[in-house]
């Protein structure tokens, strides 16, 4: 492997003047998954890792309605972490099938929306949620929301001297429900074919069913069978991963949905056309024409998922195969 | 049945507490004092000529010791159809053709100085397709190749495969139902988990020592000693000594350029060479399964008799040529024996392109070719209307059949394992829904009694015993985690009265272990367990003999029992091991314990129409599997999973459940999820990320059911077991597919897109 | 410009000099000869190279080897106590026939021990989300489940 140094700044500023002395010649490393294995790889060859494991605090979850993390908020603890579970499933979701144990013990947050792969787990979560990233220099501090992040395949808008020192969820509206699914070719250790990640807010979290088993059906079903009871979307985000270049809003199916009654048919159309809106590619992971397929079951499905997280609120665990 | 002490019972692995506690030492584990570290630069381009390599640059660079390319070294050539030297002058053919090599004194170093080597080449046209690479004017491979009567230059190899048997034609005619198909299979990979990795090293006279992993220790003495030849060092030896193997499966099966590079380096720089792959090297350098094209023809009669089966196939060699060339002899197999067909035809033709090249994996051939069969018994019983299960009971093979082959079924097992399987999965229950679940089979044979591909199918034992008792099994058998020398170590326990535990088996050093051919042909237990049985009853003759002096007993009257010699009249007459050992070994004239037995079994070589009893018993199974189908998304989940295997005795379940279980799961993803993604040549995914062999959240749970037939010519009834498991597995899950959504697919792996494309058309043709 | 490391390895303090770019599967396996950490990949993709750091499983093939100071690292040579004694997870292991050729097994018996140590009763889906990481060619996993099912008294 290619020589480099290696630094381990105790505090952020010290951190923010090595980037700014070192320049283009210095990388950031948290968790080192990409970093390593980018300069394994020889895609990457700095001569300078500036560390920001000792720095403390970077690592802090805290909740008090909105969320905020810091960078360095391993995967691992977000997947253990209750809250999130709760409140942000979507985040749950993608972290629960990223990489593996072992990765996601180091693996940060931070590091995963700053390599901006077309793939990163946690990116469309991030956009379906609502999150804003703050970034800071030595000259200047900034927050942005995350859709202004991405500007292309591994292209942020972090500049050289940058550290992304904060991800913040907002609250979410009450009755809200969210989903991620990661659509891979096995089990674990795998990147996505494609991310689809939908945020929904209801107008209601309880409905009245003329079926009985109401509890037990799919939410489907559910759908089908309200009676009278009119669910309404009140908001939503639909967020796609190597469905573009970037980490893509699905804009015009959320126009749809957004204030509409929600029926099978219409959650059809959305999914549709958040399908029209993409432009995914063909890549050995998998072809454009069955990622824009998938889009169009995927969508729906998640936006299902979604409403289940609201009217069951209890049975926030995933389930590994949707069937 | 009789009362076993140590047959059929669950004994770990003899080597279990140095794996599970890291003292094992593997390949890349190992130091020799001096030991220089050696790298390879490969061809970026497919087909290319070499203009000039400019090594100087690499030569400077301090910390380097050699630097060799193919043009200053001898020329070697290696593999079975010899068209493959080490280090490749002129033109390289493939992306892993090896271009230049160098030893230096750490791996960074040498890393960095290969990088620093400059090749100029000059691009040719390459050809990726084996049916266009056959077409006259395609690009040639290797010019100097001649083939066909006309001896003209050629990409097809002289290898006309082709096994004929009764008339195909004639049997066609009188089908009442025939189905025709174009099935294709494609690479895939070992994924041995340990990389590939050797130490050559010379000792003064220029003898040399091999650390290697290979699977065939005698047969790679003999390619080395080729090579030493080729080096002007006629006369030298060769000694072989095997690490612990990181997985075999067949890849260790063929010696590789890195070997004979490593032999290069060593001798040209006068130090031990130690070359280890990346797993990257791993994927694009070592040999992978042999991909093939397969157009098959099967027929029967009105009420389901198999008429016959016709099979034409395309094999891509690659650019060279290794053991992939000639997994059509294995392929014969199943073609015209699994199922009683009368009237077999099968040719295939092996065709040179600028892709990489096959070797054998777990199967060896097998896999393939009862992929496109027993998919296609389904649709042609489908097409007789009557129910696939039926359809194969009707044409199970039975015992004391003689195949179109000329194989001779001794004991057989195919119908219990039918049998057992369709009851597991409640089968007639079950099958024909249509409704996104569904249930498929498939079956196999394999050789199960050793397999004569070569002169010899034979493997030597010698053992002796020591002062204290302790039995020493030196055997010609290679363990690569299969659990051989455990296996062993049961039978000779059980032939001579002691305990697992006293047994010590030696099989890492071709200067002390007898010969063999290696471990391939799921040959080991049978062979290497009847030589041993063979060296085991010998040793204990002699050790009665002794006995029955010191104890003044008739050695008929003596056994052995737990280390202890007895008389069965009289129980006070008893002496340990031992002690009867250390009293010939002391006695005046004494006289040592210790007995060889070569034991080459009682089949045949394929005659030139490719027909013979290559094996003396053959191994039978069937999988069952029930599928989830999801319709809007093409993925296949399997829910239930049933195993059974004719395996003539389980001599240890456990290992034996193991090698169901790794085969069956390797198979899994044979059918759908792997394959070795070549782009113009070029593997585009050659790590473990994009190269998606199963983990342990993907396996489902496995149920394996041994059917004993207890065959006579078996070491205690044992056949063979190691590649069984995965050959039916791809047949059964696109039955099963089939029967879940009715869509076939016909091409490996079934992924999600392909199962959706095809639901996609079934619903636009309605 | 090389750097002195001190942490604690299976239990003892060490302090090992070590060139900033080295990752700890590298100071392990050559510069402490602790040779029963596996490379199967060096790119995270299969977790022979498994070690605990802090009782947290990571692959040591692209853990850089300075981040390791100050804490507390484990090797399968560390699973054994001092007397020879194996790990009731190795005994289970070698008792359900969860290893072949072993090339995996170190850095799964210590997945392993990271999943029973945090969660003494997984059910068998936790277990195999547990060793998703480690991937093993040989087995088909399952008789390594039954083996980590079995420690944890099922
Ligand atoms: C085997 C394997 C499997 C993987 N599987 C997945 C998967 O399933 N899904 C997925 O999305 N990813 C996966 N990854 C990729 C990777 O693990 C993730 O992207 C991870 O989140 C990166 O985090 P890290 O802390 O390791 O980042 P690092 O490697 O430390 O850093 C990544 C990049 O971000 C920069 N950076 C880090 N922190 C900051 C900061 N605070 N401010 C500015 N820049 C910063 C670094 O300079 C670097 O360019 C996998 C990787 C491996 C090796
Ligand atoms: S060697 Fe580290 S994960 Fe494969
Ligand atoms: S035992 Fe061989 S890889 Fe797991």
């Amino acid at each position: 492997m290619k020589k480099f140094e290696y630094l381990k700044p105790h505090t952020l500023d010290e951190a923010l003047i090595l980037l700014d002395q070192y320049g283009g010649r210095a990388r950031l490393i948290a968790g080192g998954t990409d970093v390593i294995v980018m300069i394994k790889q020889k895609e990457i060859s700095p001569d300078v890792l500036i560390s920001l494991q000792e720095i403390p605090d970077l690592d802090r979850i805290n909740y008090n309605g909105s969320l905020s993390m810091g960078p360095m908020v391993t995967h691992r603890a977000i997947e253990k972490s209750e809250i999130i579970r709760k409140n942000f499933s979507a985040l749950t979701d993608a972290v629960d099938v990223l990489g593996s144990v072992q990765i996601r013990n180091v693996a940060t947050i931070g590091g995963n929306i700053s390599t901006a792969a077309p793939s990163a787990d946690t990116a469309a979560p991030l956009l379906a949620l609502g999150a804003r990233v703050k970034l800071k220099s030595m000259k200047t501090e900034r927050t942005i929301p995350i859709e202004q992040f991405f500007t292309g395949p591994g292209e942020t808008v972090l500049q050289k001297d940058d550290i992304l020192t904060e991800i913040i969820i907002p609250k979410p509206l009450p009755n809200t429900g969210s989903a991620y699914w990661k659509h891979q070719r096995r089990g674990a250790l795998d990147l996505p074919i494609l991310g689809v990640a939908v945020l929904l807010s209801l107008d209601k979290a309880t409905v009245t069913c003329s079926d009985l088993l109401c509890t037990a059906s799919p939410i489907s079903t559910v759908l089908h069978s309200l009676e009278g009871d009119e669910v309404f979307c009140k908001e939503v985000r639909i967020a796609l991963g190597v469905a573009a270049p970037t980490p893509m809003r699905a804009i015009d199916a959320e126009k749809l949905l957004r204030s509409k009654k929600i029926s099978d048919e219409l959650l059809e159309e959305v999914a549709e056309t958040a399908a029209k809106e993409a432009q995914p590619r063909d890549s050995i992971r998998g072809e454009a024409w069955y990622r824009r397929d998938m889009i169009k079951v995927l969508v729906k499905r998640m936006a299902m998922k979604s409403i289940e997280r609201v009217l069951k609120p209890e049975e926030t665990v995933f389930p590994v195969r949707l069937w | 049945m009789q009362d076993f002490i140590n047959i059929g019972k669950r004994i770990p692995k003899m080597d279990a507490e140095e794996k599970v506690t890291g003292k094992a030492v593997y390949i890349p584990d190992l130091k020799v004092p001096g030991m220089l570290y050696g790298k390879i630069l490969y061809s970026p381009h497919a087909h290319a000529r070499i203009l000039r390599i400019d090594t100087s640059e690499a030569e400077r660079l301090p910390g380097v010791r050699a630097v060799l390319t193919g043009y200053n070294t001898p020329p070697i050539k290696f593999g079975f159809y010899k068209d493959n030297p080490p280090l490749k002058a002129n033109k390289v053919r493939s992306f892993r053709d090896e271009v230049a090599a160098l030893a230096a004194i750490d791996p960074d170093i040498a890393e960095e100085a290969i990088n620093l080597i400059r090749v100029e080449y000059e691009i040719l046209p390459a050809i990726f397709d084996p049916e266009e690479a056959m077409k006259e004017g395609a690009p040639l491979i290797h010019e100097e190749h001649l083939g066909g009567k006309e001896k003209k230059p050629t990409n097809v190899l002289n290898l006309p495969w082709r096994l004929i048997a009764g008339d195909v034609d004639e049997a066609r005619k009188n089908s009442a139902y025939v189905a025709e198909d174009r099935f294709k299979v494609t690479w895939v990979a070992h994924c041995c988990l340990g990389t590939s990795g050797c130490v050559a090293q010379f000792d003064m006279k220029s003898n040399l020592t091999m650390y290697s992993n290979t699977q065939i220790p005698s047969l790679a003495q003999k390619d080395y000693l080729d090579a030493l030849s080729a080096m002007g060092l006629q006369g030298k030896k060769v000694r072989v000594i095997k690490a612990m193997i990181g997985g075999g499966f067949g890849s260790k099966l063929d010696t590789y350029a890195y070997e004979y590079i490593a032999i290069l380096l060593a001798h040209k720089t006068r130090k031990p060479v130690k070359i280890i792959f990346t797993r990257e090297e791993e994927f694009f350098a070592t040999s992978p399964r042999q991909p093939a094209i397969i157009d098959i023809a099967q027929g029967c009669t009105k009420d389901g008799k198999m008429t016959f089966r016709d099979i034409r196939m395309t094999l891509d060699n690659g650019a060279y040529t290794s053991w992939g060339a000639t997994t059509p002899s294995v392929m014969m197999m199943p073609i015209s024996s699994l199922y009683k067909v009368p009237n077999v035809r099968y040719v295939a033709k092996c065709v040179y392109t600028n892709n990489t090249y096959s070797q054998a994996m777990r199967g060896y051939g097998n896999p393939q070719a009862t992929f496109a069969i027993d998919s296609q018994i389904d649709i042609l019983a489908e097409m007789a209307g009557i129910d696939p299960l039926d359809f194969r009971l009707r044409n199970a093979n039975t015992p004391g059949e003689v195949t179109p082959q000329n194989f001779k079924i001794n004991t057989c097992g195919l119908r219990e394992c039918i049998d057992v399987v369709a009851q597991r999965l409640d089968w007639r229950q079950n099958r024909g829904r249509r409704d996104g679940r569904g249930f498929g089979m498939a079956s196999m044979i394999h050789v199960g009694g050793g397999a004569r591909v070569y002169k010899s199918d034979g493997c030597g034992t010698i053992i002796k015993i020591d002062d204290f008792g302790t039995v020493n099994v030196i055997t010609g058998a290679t363990d690569m985690g299969q659990g051989a020398e455990t296996v062993i170590a049961q039978i000779v326990a059980e032939e001579m009265g002691v305990r697992v535990e006293d047994v010590v088996v030696t099989h890492t050093d071709t200067d002390i272990c007898p010969w063999d051919v290696g471990a391939h042909a799921s040959r080991t237990t049978f062979v290497a367990g009847n030589s041993a049985r063979g060296a085991a009853k010998k040793v204990k003759e002699q050790l009665l003999e002794v006995a029955a002096k010191s104890l003044g007993e008739s050695p008929e009257n003596l056994d052995i029992r737990d280390r202890i010699v007895f008389s069965k009249n009289d129980p006070e007459k008893k002496s340990p091991l031992g002690k009867i050992l250390r009293a010939t070994h002391y006695a005046a004239g004494g006289k040592m314990v210790m007995a060889e037995y070569f034991y080459d079994p009682p089949n045949e070589n394929l005659d030139k129409e490719f027909k013979g009893n290559l094996s003396v018993t053959y191994a039978y199974g069937t999988h069952g599997v029930e599928v989830e189908v999801d319709k809007e998304t093409g993925q296949v989940k399997i829910l239930k999973y049933i195993a059974a295997h004719d395996v003539g005795r389980a001599i240890n379940p456990m290992l034996l459940e193991g090698q169901v279980y790794g085969g069956a799961t390797m198979g899994i993803g044979y059918a759908l999820t792997e394959r070795l993604i070549l782009q113009n040549g070029k593997v585009m995914n050659p790590n473990f990320l994009d190269y998606k062999m199963l983990t342990a959240k993907d396996v489902p749970n496995i149920e394996t059911i041994e059917i004993e037939t207890d065959d006579p010519s078996g070491p205690f009834g044992a056949k063979g077991i190691g590649e069984p498991g995965l050959v039916p597995t791809a047949p059964a899950i696109a039955n099963a597919i089939y029967d879940a959504v009715g869509v076939r697919i016909k091409e490996l792996p079934i992924t999600p897109e392909k199962v959706l494309a095809a639901l996609k058309e079934k619903t636009n043709l309605k | 410009m090389k750097q002195t490391i001190n942490f604690i390895l299976n239990g003892e303090p060490v302090s090992v000099e070590v060139e900033p770019h080295l990752t700890l599967l590298q100071v392990l396996r050559d510069k402490l000869e602790l040779t029963g950490t596996k490379e199967g990949c060096g790119m995270g993709e299969c977790g022979a190279c498994t070690v605990l750091l802090n009782g947290k499983t990571v692959n040591s093939c692209i853990f850089p080897a300075l981040e390791a100071d100050g804490k507390s690292v484990m090797t399968i040579e560390g699973l054994t106590d001092g007397q020879g004694h194996l790990h009731p997870i190795q005994k289970a292991f070698i008792e359900y026939g969860a290893i072949q050729c072993g090339f995996c097994t170190p850095g799964m018996v210590l997945s392993a021990k990271a999943l029973l140590d945090e969660n003494t009763k997984p059910t068998e889906e936790e277990i195999r989300h547990g060793i998703a990481g480690n991937l093993c060619r040989c087995t088909g996993y399952l008789q390594i489940i039954e083996a980590i099912k079995a420690v944890s008294g099922q």
